[in-house]
């Protein structure tokens, strides 16, 4: 692959593939090492990839395979599963409750969910990959995928709650007057 | 399908309507039409889900983050400055020509020509092949490899034949075996190379270790009673020298 078309290999995923990694790594230094990792990896062995239409998910479930590789996984991660499924369903007011909240907070919840959850749901989020590509990158079962989509987003929506409870007993915003903005 | 089975199917359907084509979806999707409630649930859902997805979209990587992969991968895997689909004539041939510094923790000496040519042949594939050692044994070795501190194997450690004849990648160096593992230890690429000691190039590789560093990479090269070694790395000299 030539300098030119790697340029436009990045330029086209790296945006994405540094979301899904602030959302895994929680911090922007780890988020830009594993990004740079990846391409890292596609340079020195996924360029003899034959097909570059696989280019995307190669380099997502590179990222995540090198997220695993850098901690431990613990216990309570695969136990999550067998857990109840929250009643969390999402309200008319909730809309409006994630158009208030800064783009920050809202990666500040979503780091809040179980990882089993996060990361397909991330990459749900990001638009890119369907479930079947999800389900690949991840190499989970579809149905896997659409379970942990279900309790990520009934997760997420109570964590955005708490952020956004959080954010205005933290950081209140006074208006005009020096009172404070419901 | 119950109104709960659905609402589990359309928890997977991107709020952009990019899965509007897909057949799995269908059946869900119809049965919106037909339940209201259902329906204005679906309208919520894709309406936050929409909503999370375009606040996702503005966070931005950081300043600097795309220039510093070209960067890396540029400083890293400089191919653009070599011949593509070299054999190992052409290596040995390269290993010769590129070479611009030749360091030894011995001793002043000459590195002895196969010793070179090792270096250049390991060089060389590090940079312009792709990677991948399988099987149980190559596992195993890599594993220890990774482990932070640890020495680079002897002889007594390597069981040449189980490793090449359960998957680890074998490449051919003049006439012999080569295996090779690639292994990450601290952030840092290494590749090892294991060819018997015998042959007249096998034979001639200096006891070492000599590192040899060219524009693409290094190698550190020695041998032992057994097994002649070339570690290559393209972090530099120093990179090897913490693991030698």
């Amino acid at each position: 692959m030539n300098n030119e078309a790697f340029a436009e290999l990045v330029d086209a995923h790296y945006a994405p593939l540094y979301r899904f990694a602030l959302s895994l790594a929680r911090n922007t230094s780890d988020a830009g090492d594993l990004v740079q990792q990846t391409f890292f990896i596609w340079a020195t062995k996924g360029h003899g990839l034959r097909e570059l239409s696989k280019a995307k998910s190669w380099l997502f479930t590179t990222l995540y395979r090198e997220f695993l590789r850098g901690r431990r996984r613990d216990a309570r991660s695969t136990s999550i599963e067998d857990l109840p499924q929250a009643e969390k369903e999402p309200a008319a007011e909730e809309v409006d409750r994630v158009s208030r909240i800064d783009a920050a907070l809202v990666m500040t919840a979503l780091q809040t969910v179980d990882e089993t959850f996060r990361a397909p749901l991330t990459l749900f989020y990001l638009e890119d990959m369907s479930y079947q590509e999800i389900a690949d990158a991840l190499d989970v079962p579809i149905g896997t995928v659409m379970s942990r989509l279900s309790r990520g987003k009934s997760q997420l929506r109570m964590a955005l709650e708490r952020v956004e409870s959080a954010g205005s007993k933290v950081l209140p915003f006074p208006d005009s007057k020096g009172a404070r903005a419901s | 399908m119950t109104i709960e089975e659905a609402k589990f199917i359309l928890s997977a359907f991107r709020p952009n309507g990019s899965d509007a084509g897909d057949a799995r979806f269908g059946d869900a999707l119809r049965m919106t039409d037909g339940d209201p409630m259902l329906k204005a649930w679906f309208a919520r859902s894709r309406a936050h889900d929409e909503a999370i997805a375009g606040k996702l979209r503005q966070i931005a990587p950081p300043e600097g983050l795309r220039e510093a992969i070209l960067a890396g991968v540029r400083v890293s895997d400089p191919r653009k400055n070599s011949g593509l689909g070299w054999g190992w004539i052409a290596s040995l041939a390269a290993a010769a020509a590129l070479v611009i510094g030749v360091f030894s923790m011995r001793a002043p000496a000459r590195p002895e020509s196969g010793t070179t040519a090792l270096a250049g042949f390991a060089i060389d594939d590090m940079v312009n092949k792709r990677h991948g050692g399988d099987g149980e044994p190559a596992g195993a070795l890599i594993a220890r490899l990774q482990a932070k501190g640890a020495r680079m194997p002897v002889a007594e450690q390597i069981d040449f034949e189980g490793l090449r004849e359960t998957g680890c990648r074998t490449l051919n160096f003049a006439g012999h075996d080569v295996l090779e593992v690639c292994f990450l230890r601290e952030g840092t690429w290494y590749h090892l190379y294991l060819t018997r000691r015998d042959g007249p190039i096998g034979n001639s590789v200096d006891r070492g270790p000599t590192f040899i560093s060219e524009a693409a990479g290094a190698a550190a090269v020695w041998s032992d009673a057994r097994f002649n070694y070339a570690l290559a790395s393209k972090a530099g000299v120093e990179a090897l020298r913490r693991l030698l």
